[in-house]
């Protein structure tokens, strides 16, 4: 457990990005970005991380149309998606395809800490597979 | 005439008159001239018998008065009035006469039968009714012929005859009575009262009471037409039913379609917003907290932060209020009393109102009936409603808050829109203001989303849809009435809540006067 744990966020909005690597980097965790699919994509390709933080709307491929391909790629990353507030359908179609966890913009920074706790949480009860 | 059973009777009483007069009239007019044969058969053989004894004693010999003792004899008979003799030479031999009868004189008849040597008969009329007259001629000594007349009163028939006649009159009464009678029950419990029954159901069906049916309990043409008409009347409320069944549920289709397309629109827009501003607003609220890690709780920039962080929260509430507009919850109706949801909204809007310098009159009395509503449902539209009316007025001007059925605002010059239909018993809630009015074309749109009169970036343009949604959920209506550059006013009618005990709680009481405390 001396390795931080890793997370990958996926969000188009550079200030997003900014403000959550600020953050999650201030945690302690191993924090990258990408700005769409493909960088993600790529990102993906060279390593693997505990926790893939993506938001639901972007250019391109959605977060939604991203994640099932994400599960095959790396089935021990935790997915938490990230949307709008009251996007209720589309909460629904992330859990099916294997979201751990969901958080409606604008959420508090605490609340997505807490979201990433949980998932490193699961992740270590199912164990490193 | 008009009664089926008076015309019944009087057909039937008037064929039978006529058959049963025509029968009675040919029967005593037979009998009549039967009594008079009878009569006449008697008055016959008694003549001959007694032509016999008196021939015997003329020839005889027999003086006059001999003759007149038998006369006399003989005139003790029942119904005799008069006897006499003639000799061959028409003469008047002796003659016996009952007290008061005419005497008998030689004439034609007692010639006619003195020179044919036949019997010869007549009646004749005489002071004390009808007499029989018979002559009846026989052997006088020396080959001649003599004749004897006999007379009878015929009273005593006639006497029968009419006695015949009144009782037959008198049978023939009690028979068209008894027969008249049978004929009123007859129809009244055959035809009349069934028919007249068939005659209420038929009105009750054309009121519109098409649950009537007829008890039926007999297999003729009456109850043939009864059991016509009940199924008649069966088909009808079916078809009325399903009629109305069918109209409902078109009216809902519509209604939900309508919704839907009128949601669609402004819930797409509403989701589309929310996705746009989701981020930005996210991080804002992010750096904001993470500078609050840096600073101080009792730093005095904490202060300034603590504002980004609650104006965030703000926007967010805004936005999710909104795309709760488009999924909308229906309403948990139950009796509310006004007084205190309009005390509230009025308590909310207190320090609004002090800044635009314009005053919330609530005007309500005490004890209304409570209204059959949801008291947040409730509690946005007035909240709605009183935003916009003191919005629209101008410093110094006065918001009224008041109850009544007619509007306040003169019919010159006003137009107006309503939405919505309310049914039964409604509350009448009119909130006013002095401001420079819509014009009519203003109005019709009103009630559409993203309309918005005010300037840009003040109002949403979904206050007034919301108002809509609200009174419609609550099967009441809203009329908009308005006179440019004298005000707007808005009256909300709501269904009353029947079952309820009536009048607000005491602490809606105290509420309204709290607002109104709060109001001056």
């Amino acid at each position: 457990m001396g390795k931080p744990p890793s997370i990958l966020v996926v969000d188009d909005d550079p200030e997003m990005r900014e403000l959550l690597l600020d953050v999650l980097g201030n945690e302690g965790y191993e924090v990258a970005e990408a700005k769409d699919g493909t960088e993600a994509v790529l990102a993906l390709r060279a390593r693997e991380f505990d926790i893939i933080l993506m938001d639901k709307n972007m250019p391109g491929p959605s977060g939604l149309d991203l994640l099932p391909g994400f599960r095959r790629v790396c089935p021990r990353s935790q997915i938490i998606m990230m949307t709008a507030f009251g996007d209720v359908p589309s909460y629904m179609d992330a859990v099916e395809k294997g979201a751990v966890e969901y958080l409606f913009k604008p959420f508090r920074m605490e609340e997505m800490k807490a979201a990433i706790v949980k998932a490193l949480a699961s992740k270590a009860g199912r164990g490193p597979g | 005439m008009r009664n089926l059973t008076t015309r019944l009777v009087i057909l039937v009483m008037a064929a039978l008159t006529i058959i049963t007069g025509l029968f009675d009239y040919t029967r005593l007019v037979d009998e009549h001239a039967r009594l008079l044969r009878v009569t006449q058969d008697d008055e016959r053989i008694f003549a001959e018998t007694f032509a016999l004894a008196v021939s015997r004693n003329v020839r005889r010999g027999r003086t006059t008065d001999d003759l007149k003792d038998l006369l006399d004899e003989i005139l003790v008979r029942p119904g005799l009035i008069g006897v006499a003799i003639f000799d061959p030479d028409e003469r008047l031999v002796t003659q016996t006469l009952a007290p008061g009868a005419e005497p008998a004189r030689s004439d034609e008849l007692v010639r006619t039968a003195l020179t044919t040597g036949k019997a010869a008969s007549t009646t004749m009329a005489s002071g004390s009714g009808r007499v029989l007259r018979y002559i009846q001629p026989f052997r006088w000594p020396g080959g001649r012929t003599g004749a004897i007349e006999v007379r009878q009163t015929l009273a005593g028939m006639e006497k029968e005859f009419r006695r015949a006649v009144r009782e037959n009159i008198v049978s023939r009464l009690v028979l068209l009575a008894l027969f008249v009678l049978s004929v009123v029950a007859l129809t009244r419990w055959n035809i009349v009262r069934p028919i007249r029954a068939l005659i209420e159901a038929a009105r009750a069906v054309g009121r519109g009471d098409l649950g009537q049916r007829i008890r039926v309990n007999r297999r003729d043409e009456i109850g043939q037409l009864a059991e016509e008409f009940n199924r008649m009347a069966t088909n009808l409320e079916t078809a009325h039913d399903a009629l109305l069944h069918q109209t409902g549920e078109r009216l809902r289709l519509e209604g939900e379609v309508q919704q839907g397309q009128k949601l669609g629109a402004v819930g797409m827009l509403a989701a589309e917003v929310a996705h746009e501003i989701g981020t930005p607003l996210n991080i804002i609220s992010g750096r904001a907290e993470v500078l609050g890690r840096f600073i101080d709780p009792e730093h005095p920039g904490r202060r300034h932060l603590d504002v980004i962080l609650r104006q965030t929260e703000r926007i967010s509430g805004i936005m999710r209020a909104l795309l709760d507009y488009t999924r909308p919850r229906r309403p948990a109706l139950r009796p509310e009393a006004i007084l205190p949801i309009i005390g509230r909204v009025a308590d909310l809007l207190l320090e609004r109102s002090r800044r635009s310098g314009v005053r919330i009159a609530l005007d309500l009395p005490v004890g209304l009936p409570p209204v059959l509503g949801d008291a947040d449902h409730l509690q946005q539209l007035f909240l709605n409603l009183l935003k916009n009316a003191l919005d629209a007025s101008v410093s110094g001007g006065t918001v009224q808050v008041t109850t009544g059925p007619e509007p306040h605002l003169p019919s010159e010059g006003r137009s107006g829109i309503v939405r919505g239909e309310a049914k039964g018993e409604c509350l009448a809630i009119h909130v006013e203001d002095s401001g420079k009015g819509l014009t009519a074309d203003q109005l019709n749109h009103v009630f559409e989303p993203f309309f918005s009169t005010k300037g840009r970036g003040q109002g949403t343009g979904l206050g007034l849809p919301i108002v809509d949604e609200i009174v419609r959920a609550h099967r009441g209506e809203i009329e908009m009435l308005s006179v440019p550059d004298k005000g707007t006013e808005v009256i909300v009618r709501l269904p009353l809540a029947q079952t309820a005990t009536g009048g607000p709680t005491a602490s809606g009481t105290a509420d309204t006067q709290e607002a109104h405390e709060h109001a001056r």
